[in-house]
Order: structure tokens, then sequence, then C-alpha cells
């Protein structure tokens, strides 16, 4: 469990954290988005203790940060954005050397060397156990970061980036153990790769500036930020027109040509909101006798969302939708799995 | 302290993992080889002459280990820079600081733990110097304890300049900023007596007070006296707790 009150981080006159507040729940997986500079870095160190923050309170696991720091790092495993490797020890000697400066001091010997052997398989660094840190590959380099950060099984995980500089099928690799981690870890995960987040986290806080500018799930942030509800249909004419059809149909405020070739256009519906239309729009078109071949809900990907959020001043933290709510477990469950690509 | 312990370990390993250590020691060896030749040379000629009657008995501590040691001292000046040199900056540069920083490990377990880190390869170059003594020990008859007490001496002095050298490398993220800036305020301390003369007596007293090497010298007689004692132990102490410090404004300044 992470929670986050009023966390603010000032350099001289520079803000680069300001007021930010959230709270991740036991076993979530929160995605941690904004451009660069944002602020992402600095609110995970500051998470992690490595950092004092200039105001505000982060609990971390039950401890508080700044005054518990100690107890709250025992539970805290990090991955900072440069995989911070000793490049004269080999894997095995680095994971070991992390075991004991992290693991708890009643840990034997015996206990640490199995620990280390099976983080290294989890982890798919094994078959480099005995090269060198400083002569890996930067994928590898990634995992045996991610291994440091899980070696002492911590409550909560802060992962700055964990898929930079990965190959596609080292990313999916990486992110298929992220999500397996979900459930016994609580994990934040910084990114500026949109699809990822949507993929692996439950929730999204998107900051920009600083500030905390939405907290909510992918889902929910691609709908509510919509606006009206949109629909794609694309429609066989036949050399007609189902404009005025499609205009007839009660609900439907706007109509608009998105593609057309060889006798099918593809029109976009605005819709009145909390309308579904889309039993109506489906009846007046074969009504007509024309041949409904797609029809679909038009989203905004999290690519759109998030440049609208990073670049409209106007609309600040407190009145982006849903910043309070807390989606419950089982729609985030769903949500994990709706996004899988490989599943 | 098994944090401490651990840490100690790691840069202990560090040290010889990489060429660093092997030259350092190499170096060292060399050099105070070069020292001990050529003080057993003057020694002998000293001998020879007194043997023809224009001389004394010839006390093998005085006239050889004492000197010997003192000017052992110089070597270290020059080497201990690079031992301390990249304990910090390295971390910093490199970004492994984090893990350290964000691991259940306090500030001064870190210290402390890269304080016993050098000292452990300090010790070792001190270590293989025994050899020279040895062979003192085989032809000549040389006291004991007067060794002792120098070689205790020797490892308080550098006790010294690691401190410093963790303090200055804690400044800096480059390591060459780092070994040089330690050089520097090593020579500073030990020349900086040379005022002592000229200056008013109360600032002499303070000055020759502070100069390290000018505490090292009842060492190499053979006499451990608690005054300079803790005048050592009070500047590795002071050295440590401006480290911490040093680390702790970082971590404001991020």
């Amino acid at each position: 469990m992470i929670e986050v009150q009023h966390l603010t981080k000032r350099y001289g006159s520079f803000t680069a954290v300001d007021d930010i507040s959230f709270r991740v729940e036991p076993g979530e997986i929160l995605g941690f988005l904004g451009p660069n500079g944002a602020g992402k870095t600095t609110t995970m160190r500051m998470l992690t203790g490595y950092m004092p923050a200039t105001d505000g309170k982060a609990i971390v696991a039950g401890y508080d940060v700044f005054a518990k720091p100690i107890d709250a790092k025992a539970r805290t495993g990090y991955l900072p954005e440069t995989p911070p490797l000793y490049p004269d020890m080999t894997v095995r000697e680095y994971l070991t050397f992390v075991a004991k400066i992290k693991m708890p001091k009643k840990t034997t010997a015996a206990d640490r060397k199995t620990r280390v052997e099976q983080i290294m398989k989890r982890t798919f660094v094994d078959d480099m156990a005995n090269r060198h840190c400083g002569r890996l590959s930067k994928g590898y380099k990634q995992r045996v970061g991610l291994a440091q950060a899980l070696i002492h099984d911590p409550e909560v995980l802060i992962l700055d980036e964990p898929t930079a500089g990965l190959d596609p099928k080292q990313i999916i690799e990486t992110r298929d153990l992220i999500r397996s981690l979900a459930g016994n870890h609580t994990v934040v995960l910084s990114t500026h790769i949109l699809p990822e987040v949507a993929q692996t986290c439950a929730r999204v806080v998107i900051i920009n500036k600083g500030k905390v500018v939405a907290v909510d799930t992918p889902d929910n942030l691609t709908r509510q930020l919509r606006g009206a509800s949109s629909l794609y249909v694309q429609v066989d004419v036949s050399g007609g027109d189902a404009h005025d059809t499609l205009v007839g149909v009660p609900g439907v405020t706007k109509v608009g040509v998105a593609d057309r070739h060889d006798g099918v256009v593809g029109y976009e519906l605005h819709a009145e909101q909390q309308r579904d239309v889309r039993r109506d729009v489906a009846r007046a078109i074969v009504d007509r006798g024309m041949g409904l071949l797609e029809m679909r809900p038009m989203r905004m990907s999290l690519e759109d969302i998030f440049l609208q959020l990073t670049t409209q001043e106007t609309k600040d933290g407190a009145g982006a939708p849903g910043a309070n709510d807390v989606p419950p477990a089982e729609q985030a469950a769903a949500m994990v799995a709706e996004g899988d690509p490989n599943a | 302290m098994r944090n401490a312990l651990a840490i100690a370990n790691k840069e202990l390993r560090g040290y010889f993992a990489s060429p660093i250590g092997w030259v350092i020691c190499g170096l060292f060896s060399l050099m105070f080889g070069y020292f001990f030749y050529a003080y057993v040379e003057v020694f002998l000629k000293n001998s020879m002459q007194s043997q023809m009657g224009n001389g004394g008995p010839m006390n093998i501590n005085i006239l050889l280990i004492r000197p010997l040691l003192s000017n052992a001292t110089v070597i270290i000046l020059f080497m201990l820079p690079s031992i301390t040199m990249r304990t910090y900056s390295e971390e910093k540069r490199s970004g492994t600081i984090e893990l350290l920083l964000t691991s259940p490990i306090t500030d001064w377990e870190i210290i402390i733990g890269k304080f016993l880190g050098a000292m452990g390869l300090y010790c070792t170059l001190l270590l293989a110097t025994m050899a020279h003594m040895a062979i003192l020990f085989a032809y000549g008859r040389p006291e004991f304890r007067p060794l002792i007490a120098g070689y205790i001496g020797l490892v308080l002095l550098g006790g010294c300049f690691v401190s410093m050298g963790l303090f200055v490398s804690s400044l800096t993220k480059n390591q060459v900023i780092a070994g040089v800036g330690t050089f520097i305020a090593g020579l500073l301390f030990w020349v900086i007596n040379w005022l002592a003369d000229s200056a008013s007596p109360t600032t002499s007293a303070i000055l020759s007070y502070l100069s390290i090497t000018e505490h090292f010298d009842d060492f190499a007689k053979g006499v451990i006296d608690t005054k300079h004692v803790i005048f050592y132990l009070s500047f590795i102490t002071f050295g440590l707790f401006l480290t911490s410090k040093s680390v702790d404004t970082e971590r404001w300044k991020g």
C-alpha cells in the first residue's frame, strides 16, 4: 500500500513536484505517466527515501518514508532509471551483495543463496550469472536491475521505466513478469510508452509539470475524456447516401463522413451522452436496405488523452474526471486481462 | 554493523576485481622497497664507519626503522588519494548510490563500510611492508615493540587520509577532482606547521597541533602517546562526520 499526501519538492524557486496526492491499493499496479521532466523520477525518488520531500507525507507499506526510512526501505524494491549495477561484479556476486544489505538480518547465508538463484531464474538472467555486470547487454542490465529490486520480496515495487531499452520480446517478458507480481506486490511504474500503461496498469496517474492531471483506470480515462460518445459506422450505401437516415435516428447529434471508397462510406456519429444509439442506428440502416458492414465505438487512444491532458492548461487536476474514485478490484483485474495483447 | 561489513567487503573486492587494487599494491611495494633499500645502504655504510672506531653503537630502531617509517608517510600521502578517490564519486557517477541510499541501511553504515574497505586495502599495503621488516629481524636484532608502535601510527595516519578522502570524494562525481582534492588537502595538513615558526605563539601552537606529520614523530620513535592517538581518532571522526553531512546535503539537492 502506498499513500501519498500533498507531496511537494522544491529546488529553490523551482517546484519539481507540486502537491501530489494519490493512493495505491495493495496488490495494484499503478502507472505513472507524464512527459519528460514532469516530476515522475523525483516523485519516485521521494517514495523510495532517496531524497526527502520539501513538504507532504508518503506512507509506504505502512511506514512513513521520512519518519521511519529503514522500515519503509526494507519493504520497498526500487529500479532506478539506470540500473544501479557495479560493472566489476558478476551478476551472482552483485545480487548476493544486494541480498546482504536488503534482506532481513536474520536470513542465513544458505537462504540468501537460494533466493539469489531463484530470482535470477525468475528474471531470466540465470544464464548470465557469472558474467560481469559491466559486460551485459542493455536488456540484461535492466533485468538484473529488476532482480535487485525483487530480491528481498518487497511489498512495494517502484519501477522507473522498467522496459526502457529492451527489445520487443524482452518488453513482453518484462511486462508479463510485472503483471505476475500484481496481487502479491503493490507496483508503481513510470513510463512514457502509453500502450504499456493500458496493458499493464490497473490505474494511471498522469502528471504534468509536477501536478497530478488525472487519476483513473485507463478505460475510464478513455471513456470519460471522449465527452459525448461517438461511433464509427461503415455502410455499403450502393450509390446512395445514408447521411439523412443517420441524422434521423433519435439521439444522434452529429454525423460526419470519415472515409469513402467504392460505394462504402464510413460515418462518424456523435450521440447524446449516456445514450446508446447503436440498436437504432443498425435498424435504420438495415430498414433502408443498405448493408451495415462495421460499427464500433470510437475511443480516444491514451496518446490522445495524454496530449489533451498535458497540453491543455485550462483543464486543471481537480476538474479531471474521477480524480478521487477508486475502481473496484475486479474491474482492475478485468482491465489487465483485457489489455493483454498476448493473451 | 553487518551492513557496514557487507559494504566493506564489497569495496575491498571492488579494488581487487579491477586493476586499481593490484596497481596500488604493486607501486606502493615498489616505492617502499626502494626506500628500504636506500636506508639499509646508508645504515650499512654508517655501521661500517662506526666499526672503524669513529662512532658509538648503532641502533637499528633509531637509525633505520624510525626514518624509514617517517619517510614512508610520504608514499602514503601520494597513494591514499588514489584509494579513496572513487569511493563516493564513482557511485554517484554510475548511479549505484541510488541502490545504497534506497536500501534499508543507514548513511553511517555506508560510510563506516567504505572507511573499513579503504582501510582494508591500506592495511594490505602495510602488511606487504612487513616482509622488509622480517629481513631486519632475520639479520639483526631490532626491538619489536617500537616497530609495533610505528605501525599503529601508520594505520592511524592512513585513517586520517582515508576519512579526508571519503569526504572529498563525497563532494564530487569526478574521480580526478576527488583524487587531486584529497592530495592537496593532505598536503596542506602536511605543511601547515611550516608557518608555525613565524607565527604568534598561539597560532603557532594551533598550526603545529593540526599538522598530521608532527603527531607521527612519536609513533616513529616507538612511543604511543594518547595525545596523538586522540588527535588522529578525532581527525578521523571529524572527516567521517563531514562525509555524512555531505551525503545528507546531496540528498536534499537531489
